[in-house]
């Protein structure tokens, strides 16, 4: 057992030989999962990476069963999957629905407010690379202001901020939701145990980096995941007690956006005064992060800070 | 696949029947990781080499007795170094450029100690030939060490009658207890080495004899004789060396009055700080300035903290007696070109005399080898012994030297380094093998190559100290205490583990192809589905992991 991450399981639900591009966020995103969760779960995917990185008929990667399913309907098939599975009584298993963020922010987000709204007993992971990588990096709702994809090239890059869907879903009043990213993994592994042990609607976004999408070398994508949480781009956080009580799980060294950014090929074209703009933009929301996390727990002492977060 | 399905019996749901394993996917790499360690800063400043983060790796992991062995695999005596050494390797610590170096003398010294009562068993004996060791300092200990370790019978000739040379002559009490001392050379004794005391070469027996009695010598005689001043009434002073002799022997327990103590070494600082605590006011003159003072560092700063005066830039040019004492006229210097050894040349300042009284005045402007017993054609043309650094040899096949005696006045770890280098090459020559040259290590870890996320800023522990005040009255009072056993832990953990694997996991944490296997605490990487990401070898926090280029046809 490896002396720094004693929380991380040993247990592979997850076969090597699966299709992901080098050095892929989500191809780690689901091992921490599984890792997680264990073998008692069905994971339901909608069109998204994860459809190739499975692996092609007759293969399958992961160690447990996987139903494919239309684009739009992860969350309504998780949901009927549940149904089915807790009459023949088997209400033990965890359902997860796995989709991106295509599937998640633009084209699943009513079979998910649906679900969401009813809370079925499904949990629901957006690993948001933050374009439609598997189809050749268009943009989505999720794509960050400044970013370029094939759709919204240097000369015109997105110019819209990022959807916040986690606000979306807090509106929904659902029992658990959080944020996690590939580079802590013990952060991550805890939530998805936690996810698993509560009943109703649970939400994870997950952030995982996409070498060929954001343009960074296959070796860096859990540099960039660190980086995304150190300048305070993608707090991690958990919403509990149904979109009431926000708590900041780690309290992020709040390096310059500029350090994030500048390392993915996708915002090379951004001048100084725009990364300003997305600096203003990321504080802003932080701080609203941080009243909220206030107005919950009345403290910010609470707030782990340097320690070393895994 | 147990069934083969074609068109004719397809089944009735496309489900999966077997797993991606058959996706060979590490045929899409072109660059592979492989474990490949290098060395610590740590190692490679240590002159004995000593595998820090190796042995702190077993101490983090419970397993002292290992811990122990790689120590002394290339230190025998830990509990002296742990003491008096100057510590390169804290100096060159890459921790150091992070938050604090890591307080790597204070584990030694607590393993050290630990097992000091309880080394190894014995080495049999499993050679017919003899080796003789001469001097039974830090290098002739070192060298008798690992010769024994080889299986040689040993004999070790000491010219006084207590052992351990410049350990117990020349170290004052609250640097290194005399305990230590005696209890690392109770281990030797234990080991089968022969110790023969009161036995001076070139007196008791001839260097002829020597050499024709044994298979080879090994010389490690130190450095004993004080540099004359060279200057008019010279005969008024006391030579360093030979008073911290006689303090060491307790012949002198009190001394009083003004003492000037004269240079900037090691031994002007021992001697200095010695006489301050036998009761004198010493008062250091020194030709150059702090900077350049070659003493060790931390010494100069206790000798300060002691409260002693220090006159930089001055230097005696003159002694007379007047009224029992000693009128000692000096000159003021400056600072002018840097010299041969990098530091700024000293320059007397014309006109810039004055005179001062002393009761006493002590010089120590560095130490000379004695090589009376050395026959003529060993020697070099400028009258030193000719000797080899690199192997420890001399002209002579079957004399080998080491210690002070080759590098003038350093310290314990160099000699002990020397030894071991002996030890080596006296084995390959006695069987007939080419020497083994000493190499400085190649590759070593560069702070920029430590992945800082890792790591949190951590204070360094603190070993006790006696406090100045309490430590200036007594001569026997060891100054600085030893470590918890969870303050070794934690300063253990501390360690970035340079270049060295310890099993931290990082690599196979992150694997997103499952290609990194866990075995015996160690990561095995499994080239058939590794895709050459290369997230191991950019999220190892140590610089272990390397991407190389496959081999393409």
């Amino acid at each position: 057992m490896s002396f720094w991450y004693n929380q991380v399981p040993m247990e592979e639900n997850f076969n090597s030989g699966h299709l992901a591009c080098q050095g892929c966020g989500a191809t780690i995103a689901m091992r921490f999962a599984l890792k997680a969760l264990g073998t008692n779960t069905v994971v339901v995917i909608p069109a998204c990476c994860w459809t190739i990185i499975d692996g092609a008929f007759p293969a399958h990667a992961i160690k447990v069963p996987l139903f494919h399913t239309a684009f739009e309907t992860a969350a309504v098939v998780a949901s009927g999957i549940k149904s089915g599975l807790r009459i023949r009584g088997k209400g033990d298993v965890t359902v997860m629905a796995w989709a991106g963020d295509g599937g998640t922010f633009d084209i699943g987000i009513q079979a998910l407010s649906g679900a969401a709204e009813r809370n079925e007993d499904i949990i629901y992971v957006v690993y948001d690379n933050e374009a439609y990588m598997n189809t050749g990096i268009q943009r989505s709702s999720a794509t960050p202001y400044g970013a370029w994809t094939t759709t919204t090239p240097e000369k015109h890059p997105e110019d819209r901020p990022k959807k916040n869907i986690m606000e979306i879903l807090a509106a929904h009043s659902i029992p658990y939701q959080a944020t996690a990213t590939i580079a802590y993994p013990e952060d991550f592994i805890r939530k998805f145990k936690k996810a698993r042990d509560i009943r109703g609607t649970r939400f994870i976004h997950v952030l995982s980096p996409c070498p060929p999408g954001w343009k960074i070398p296959s070796d860096v994508s859990v540099k960039v995941s660190r980086l995304a949480v150190e300048t305070r781009v993608f707090p991690l956080y958990e919403i509990e007690d149904y979109g009431e009580k926000y708590t900041i799980n780690y309290w992020p060294k709040g390096l310059p956006v500029k350090e994030y950014l500048k390392i993915q090929g996708r915002f090379r074209h951004l001048t100084e005064d725009r990364i300003e703009y997305i600096q203003q933009f990321v504080d802003r929301q932080w701080e609203k992060l941080v009243l909220k996390h206030k107005l919950s727990h009345g403290t910010l002492d609470n707030i782990p800070k340097n320690v070393i977060y895994r | 696949m147990k069934e083969k399905f074609g068109l004719h019996n397809l089944p009735e749901a496309p489900v999966t029947l077997e797993t991606t394993l058959i996706n060979k996917t590490g045929s899409w790499k072109n660059i592979q990781p492989v474990l490949q360690e290098s060395t610590a800063p740590c190692t490679a400043a240590c002159p004995a080499g000593i595998e820090i983060p190796l042995y702190f790796d077993m101490l983090i992991r419970g397993r002292f007795d290992e811990a122990a062995k790689i120590l002394h695999e290339s230190n025998p005596f830990p509990s002296i170094t742990g003491r008096v050494c100057p510590h390169f390797c804290e100096q060159k610590c890459n921790r150091g450029y992070f938050d604090e170096a890591i307080g790597i003398r204070g584990i030694e010294r607590y393993l050290g100690d630990l097992y000091l009562d309880k080394k190894w068993s014995p080495p049999d004996v499993t050679r017919d030939e003899k080796v003789a060791v001469v001097g039974s300092g830090p290098a002739g200990l070192s060298a008798a060490h690992f010769l024994r370790k080889k299986g040689y019978r040993v004999t070790v000739f000491e010219r006084d009658q207590k052992l351990g040379g410049v350990l117990r002559y020349g170290i004052p009490d609250y640097r290194l207890p005399k305990d230590i001392l005696d209890r690392e050379i109770e281990a030797l004794k234990r080991e089968g080495i022969e110790f023969k005391t009161g036995v001076e070469v070139g007196k008791d027996i001839s260097f002829e004899e020597l050499k024709n009695s044994f298979d080879a010598v090994f010389f490690g005689t130190g450095a004993p004789l004080e540099r004359e001043m060279r200057i008019p009434g010279e005969e008024l002073f006391i030579k360093g060396v030979e008073f911290l002799k006689d303090v060491n022997t307790g012949k002198i327990k009190k001394f009083s009055g003004k003492v000037a103590v004269v240079g900037g070494g090691n031994v002007a600082m021992d001697v200095a700080r010695s006489l301050l605590r036998l009761g004198a006011t010493p008062v250091v003159l020194y030709r150059r300035t702090e900077k350049e003072m070659p003493a060790i560092r931390e010494e100069v700063e206790r000798a300060m903290e002691d409260g002693i005066e220090f006159k930089f830039l001055t230097l005696p040019v003159r002694a007379e007696k007047k009224n029992g004492k000693i009128e000692l006229t000096n000159i003021k210097m400056k600072l002018g070109e840097p010299d041969e050894t990098g530091r700024r040349r000293p320059i007397p300042i014309e006109g810039s005399e004055f005179t001062e009284e002393y009761d006493a005045v002590i010089t120590a402007i560095g130490e000379l080898a004695d090589l009376s017993i050395f026959p003529e054609d060993l020697l070099n043309k400028k009258g030193w012994l000719d000797v080899d650094l690199r192997t420890t040899a001399t002209k002579d096949d079957r004399v080998f030297a080491g210690g002070d005696l080759v590098l003038g006045p350093a310290t314990v770890i160099e000699a002990i380094a020397l030894g071991k280098r002996a030890a080596i090459n006296i084995d390959r020559r006695i069987n007939g093998l080419e020497l083994k040259e000493f190499r400085p290590f190649e590759k070593v870890v560069e702070y920029k190559k430590i992945v800082l996320d890792y790591f949190m800023e951590e204070p360094r522990q603190k070993q006790p100290e006696v406090p100045v005040e309490e430590r200036i009255r007594h001569f026997d009072v060891e100054e600085v205490g030893d470590y918890t056993p969870e303050q070794v832990q934690k300063e253990a953990l501390r360690c970035f583990s340079c270049g060295h694997c310890n099993g931290c996991g990082t690599c196979w944490v992150f694997c997103p192809d499952m290609a990194i296997g866990w075995e015996n605490d160690q990561p095995v990487f499994i080239y058939d589905y590794c895709k050459g990401c290369g997230i191991c070898s950019a999220e190892c926090p140590r610089d272990v992991i390397q991407m190389v280029q496959v081999r393409t046809f």
